[in-house]
């Protein structure tokens, strides 16, 4: 059975759509990740047009970062004010990365622009969860305990317009997480995806946030930054399907429920290992394309007229 | 010699006495195709009869070509090259009012010859000495080589047929009882949406003897319609509303388990 999807203007099978829904929401919800990074690709891989491909991964991470910041709220554990200051420099990023998009489309180069950012993303962070993985489970075959610095002193702290960020426990510049917030808005708007995965990090590494409130945080501005970034897609790029988009949200909902639960039950090292070769390999795949000469090195790409 | 005889009584007969003369009839089974949330393609049915006194029958000589063109459209081809071992898109050239579908198909192989005397066949332009550059209007680019344009000429017509857009055949048409012909023509689930003209011409003896055509459209219906319409004419709240139904989704969903998970 395959429905027809109004703006790709294709016909795709539901079945292949809801698994692949299904199963990025079961990968996001077992690892705490948005899954876009993972969403936008297979997308691509299925013949959806890079730039519906982008900017609908965009809608559905909405909806799965609602989910999941949900639950971190219920707890506490969202910094309001961090992810406010954050989604300053977010709110400008994304404004620039549509237009560098829309640029993009115009000569002809988002796909290639596409491909390596993803290349350089999906490498990064395949290499780092097999790196991460594997050191666990050798720590835990040596029985060794990991222990870690609460809290980083660095450049963070030197900036002036410092600002007292009380859940975080943080008395730190507002000038890098307006940063953090613009280039992450870049990437969302580029990309189609959140950008926990960079966003994670750099809140604990440059920013010294208290790792539990960073999940919570970083879900709560990706549900804004994702949320512009679908408006602003719909309105310069009209690359917005809202019937793939309910097919996906719709399946990779339940997909992140389940995830969530499965997570409980499996031990984690193992199927982060396994998590990362698959994103390894869909980064060689990417890679392939872009090195390997086309059968075809003609494209055709037919202009809509914009009315 | 028999045979030769009897084309010629045809042809002579055709000629003298209207009265019995060779006519096309057809029909077609729908003058619409409609794009509805379960569209995945269509087959349209074509077919006639080669003459209108069914008591007559086909003879050799005598071919059917049915020619469908769909609503012209400007595409921009994109040629790939190498750079540092990277294939990356480099020269493209615009082409304006191309046809978005084009399908060809006859009774038998038509020579070059006879399509480009009769004006026929997108396909074959390609394939001549004379290339009809006027018939495209073309925006080159940086492109002036003359060769390079044939390649890229070349180059639209294969990676439209690669996606099924373009197709040219010669067996296609089925011939039954030797008078009448029906033919299913594949419409795949990506043609452009507009209209379409279907032109069918009756061959004798290599010359177009009777010409009929007929248009039909593809339009979008239904929930594809709003939903396509919709999102060109109020982005801004097409944005929102997709925005909406993730909220909606995300949030019951989270909801719903949360009940689940208690249980």
């Amino acid at each position: 059975m395959s429905i027809y999807l109004p703006i790709a203007e294709l016909s795709v099978n539901i079945f292949l759509l809801l698994s692949l829904g299904g199963v990025v929401g079961f990968l996001s919800g077992m690892f705490g990740l948005g899954g876009g990074f993972l969403m936008t690709p297979l997308l691509i891989f299925i013949g959806i047009p890079t730039n519906v491909a982008v900017a609908t991964s965009a809608n559905q991470i909405v909806a799965s970062s609602i989910s999941g910041t949900l639950g971190h709220w219920r707890q506490g554990l969202v910094d309001f004010k961090m992810g406010g200051v954050l989604l300053i420099g977010a709110f400008f990023g994304s404004i620039l990365g549509v237009w560098i998009f829309s640029r993009l489309v115009a000569i002809g180069q988002i796909d290639t622009v596409i491909s390596i950012l993803y290349f350089a993303l999906l490498t990064g962070i395949g290499l780092s969860m097999l790196i991460e993985s594997s050191k666990v489970i050798r720590d835990r075959i040596r029985r060794k305990s990991v222990k870690r610095k609460i809290h980083y002193h660095n450049w963070a702290h030197r900036l002036p317009f410092k600002v007292r960020f009380y859940k975080s426990k943080l008395y730190i510049s507002v000038i890098p997480p307006i940063i953090i917030g613009f280039v992450i808005g870049i990437l969302s708007a580029t990309m189609g995806i959140g950008g926990a995965f960079i966003l994670i990090p750099a809140m604990i590494y440059f920013l010294g946030m208290p790792t539990s409130k960073v999940i919570g945080t970083s879900l709560f501005q990706i549900i804004f930054i994702t949320a512009l970034v679908t408006i602003l897609h719909a309105t310069t790029t009209f690359a917005v399907d809202a019937v793939l988009a309910f097919f996906l949200i719709l399946s990779s909902v339940v997909g992140a429920q389940v995830g969530v639960l499965a997570a409980n039950k499996l031990r984690g090292e193992e199927i982060r290992a396994l998590l990362a070769i698959i994103v390894l390999g869909v980064a060689t795949k990417i890679a392939l394309d872009l090195l390997v000469e086309p059968n075809e090195i003609f494209n055709l790409s037919v202009i809509r007229l914009v009315f | 010699m028999i045979k030769q005889l009897i084309i010629l009584f045809y042809f002579l007969t055709g000629v003298l006495t209207p009265s019995i003369s060779i006519a096309l009839v057809i029909g077609s089974d729908q003058e619409e195709i409609y794009i509805d949330a379960n569209f995945s393609g269509e087959e349209l049915l074509v077919f006639g009869a080669f003459y209108s006194d069914p008591s007559q029958s086909r003879d050799s000589k005598s071919d059917i070509l049915i020619e469908v063109v769909g609503p012209p459209e400007d595409v921009v081809l994109r040629k790939k090259d190498s750079y540092f071992g990277f294939w990356l898109n480099s020269k493209s050239v615009t082409f304006r009012d191309v046809p978005g579908f084009y399908y060809l198909s006859s009774t038998s192989e038509l020579t070059d010859e006879f399509l480009r005397n009769n004006q026929i066949g997108l396909l074959e332009r390609n394939k001549s000495e004379m290339i009809d550059w006027s018939l495209l209007t073309t925006d080159w680019g940086s492109i002036i080589n003359e060769k390079e344009k044939e390649e890229f000429y070349n180059a639209l017509i294969r990676t439209k047929q690669n996606d099924s857009l373009y197709k040219q055949v010669s067996d296609e048409i089925e011939i039954i009882d030797g008078n009448l012909f029906r033919s299913y023509i594949d419409i795949p689930n990506t043609v452009p949406v507009g209209e379409y003209t279907v032109n069918l011409h009756l061959i004798i003896d290599n010359e177009v003897s009777q010409e009929y055509s007929y248009n039909f459209m593809v339009t979008r219906v239904g929930i594809e319609e709003a939903i396509y319409s919709f999102s060109k004419n109020y982005p801004f709240f097409y944005g929102l509303i997709s925005l909406i139904i993730a909220i909606i989704i995300g949030w019951s969903g989270a909801e719903i388990f949360k009940r689940f998970r208690r249980i």
